[in-house]
């Protein structure tokens, strides 16, 4: 157990200062992050507005179920990280063990749902890049006839946004493991728990960008 | 050092948890019925009230030093702006997107430029 007085930094006047400091830190890089996926996101408008019905058609071969499936998950693992820092600011950290693993695992079915869903995409030709050929028939629809100027647009949006917010789940994962350890290490309490609360931020953060991908990309 | 910060009830968690479950239900619904010009700007607002909900309460800015919302305002301002001078170009470009032989008058031989 680290005292509460190693955790504070002598350059702040208390805790309470040096929480807020590294929030409003937190905050502003979210802020970055934001901006990064807004590039993409501007991309998806400008094209859409350009060719929406061709949006609207491609749209369809995204399984809406596998979406919602993943929303579902996403916003569980949101919840979970929510409960695990009302519990780590009660001391109770053998509930927060359980809620980070939890949170762990909902990230990894999410990976799972992508992986199913990529390598379903690319045995049919649907690729990144100049390798787009749609083809062979799932659930009665013909992908050969999805092959239309600017499919390959919105695939490629598709899976630019969908791999760089895969690339922040698995990044979040990774943080959750280290964290899981430090909190069986007894590293957190209500007074310091700090790297919980910064990363609950982070991964809400994710959570939000796929509240937006979701629709975007397989609903409307 | 004794300090204390807001301990979001699990009442409440859970109550945002389930009110996410029940938008995302009813975007999924609403998207499976045709409601023509509607479809787009529903999804939407129906996303962007699951963000603020996530962002008020899971990420606890309705409780927290009012800074934080700020920098979260800025950077929303910042998309917002950079969306809208971006549709400023990509929507007035008049007839430069059209590239089909038939209207594109040829480029003369005599220009050095290929024709396309």
């Amino acid at each position: 157990m680290i005292s509460a007085d190693t955790t504070l930094k002598h350059y702040f006047v208390n805790h309470e200062q040096q929480f807020d400091a590294a929030k409003l830190g937190m905050w502003l890089f979210l802020v970055t992050e934001v901006l990064l996926f807004a590039g993409m996101f501007v991309a998806y408008a400008v094209y859409r507005a350009w060719h929406p019905e061709v949006f609207l058609q491609a749209s369809e071969l995204l399984d809406w179920r596998l979406g919602a499936l993943n929303t579902i998950v996403l916003l569980a693992s949101s919840f979970t990280v929510a409960l695990s820092i009302h519990f780590v600011q009660k001391g109770e950290n053998r509930k927060v063990l359980v809620l980070l693993l939890l949170t762990l695992l909902c990230a990894a079915i999410f990976m799972v749902v992508k992986y199913f869903e990529y390598t379903d995409k690319f045995s049919h030709g649907i690729v990144l890049g100049a390798g787009f050929d749609p083809h062979g028939i799932i659930d009665g629809k013909d992908y050969s006839k999805y092959n239309v100027p600017y499919a390959a647009q919105f695939f490629s949006i598709y899976f630019v946004m969908t791999g760089i917010h895969g690339v922040h789940v698995l990044v979040g994962m990774g943080i959750f493991g280290w964290l899981a350890t430090r909190v069986a290490r007894g590293h957190f309490s209500p007074q310091w728990y700090t790297p919980v609360e910064l990363t609950g931020l982070y991964w809400h953060l994710v959570d939000i960008i796929w509240i937006f991908l979701f629709p975007l990309l397989y609903l409307i | 050092m004794a300090h204390s910060h807001h301990i979001i009830p699990i009442r409440i968690l859970t109550v945002v948890f389930v009110v996410l479950l029940a938008l995302t239900v009813i975007t999924v619904i609403t998207a499976r019925i045709d409601l023509g010009v509607l479809n787009v700007p529903l999804a939407l607002t129906i996303a962007t009230s699951k963000a603020i909900l996530v962002a008020l309460i899971f990420m606890a800015l309705k409780y927290d030093n009012k800074v934080n919302l700020l920098a979260v305002a800025l950077g929303v301002i910042f998309v917002v702006v950079f969306l809208a001078l971006t549709f400023a170009d990509t929507e007035f470009r008049g007839s430069m997107g059209i590239t089909e032989p038939a209207i594109v008058e040829p480029v003369p031989e005599s220009s050095g430029y290929d024709s396309p």
